[in-house]
């Protein structure tokens, strides 16, 4: 599992139309590429922080909470799910997102 | 809507649990995931193993990735896995995501990007959606 964090917040209200687009459409390129390359399993993007809700398990009972898990300044963006030999074969898929701008990718395997 | 569920727990806990408890801890899993499919939302899900096992890979505004080993956060709690469901609206998945069996634990819920919407036609959750 590839999960992407990057700075989201500041994307979805700075980035121009034409440049959202443009990174789309990067991503679109990319899920082509892995999909053709029969490695893609699964993948979504989400929609913005602000529209996260969070529940915590405390002492039986769920707490209920407006906006993301995490309050830091990077949050998570999306996933792919991706079939690959080794996590080196991963990370070489995780170099080519078209994240940009200082995000991070942390690849994780799945339990079998 | 489709919504991803991000599950995010102190994996500790795991290691410390007793066989018995492990085991009791898979089947809480194993009916989550069930009552998911059975009641038609369930779209994919998968556990992550430790975050010990994690690689890192940052993509720096210029120049090459840097690759390195761990998570991406070293907080106590890690990201352990994931659901992704399509339900009606967001109190339906509230519902789900408040059954999730990981006490102590915590559930971040958020919308799926509707490509089609965004006007991305190179984009789709086809991949997704067939799981």
């Amino acid at each position: 599992m590839l999960a992407i964090y990057s700075d989201e917040t500041s994307w979805w209200q700075d980035t121009p139309a034409d440049e959202m687009d443009a990174t789309l459409a990067a991503y679109g390129a990319f899920s082509d590429e892995a999909r053709a390359s029969g490695v893609l399993v699964s993948e979504a993007g989400l929609e913005p922080p602000p529209e996260a809700k969070t529940v915590r398990m405390r002492s039986g009972a769920a707490v209920i909470t407006d906006g993301p898990y995490a309050d830091g300044k990077e949050q998570l963006g999306g996933f792919y799910v991706l079939d690959c030999a080794t996590i080196d074969e991963a990370a070489e898929w995780a170099a080519k997102l078209p994240i940009g701008d200082d995000g991070c990718v942390e690849i994780r395997a799945i339990i079998e | 809507m489709k919504y991803l569920l991000a599950l995010f727990g102190d994996e500790s806990r795991w290691g410390e649990a007793t066989p018995e408890q492990q085991a009791a801890s898979m089947k809480g899993w194993d009916d989550f995931t069930k009552a998911t499919i059975e009641a038609g939302v369930h779209l994919g899900g998968e556990g992550l193993q430790p975050s010990a096992t994690a690689t890192t890979v940052a993509i720096p505004e210029s120049g090459d990735p840097i690759v390195s080993d761990g998570p991406f956060a070293e907080t106590k709690e890690q990201l352990a896995g994931y659901y992704l469901l399509d339900c009606k609206d967001l109190d339906d998945v509230l519902g789900w995501a408040k059954r999730i069996p990981m006490a102590g634990g915590t559930v971040e819920v958020r919308p799926v990007m509707d490509y089609e919407a965004r006007g991305s036609e190179a984009h789709s959750n086809e991949a997704g959606a067939a799981r």
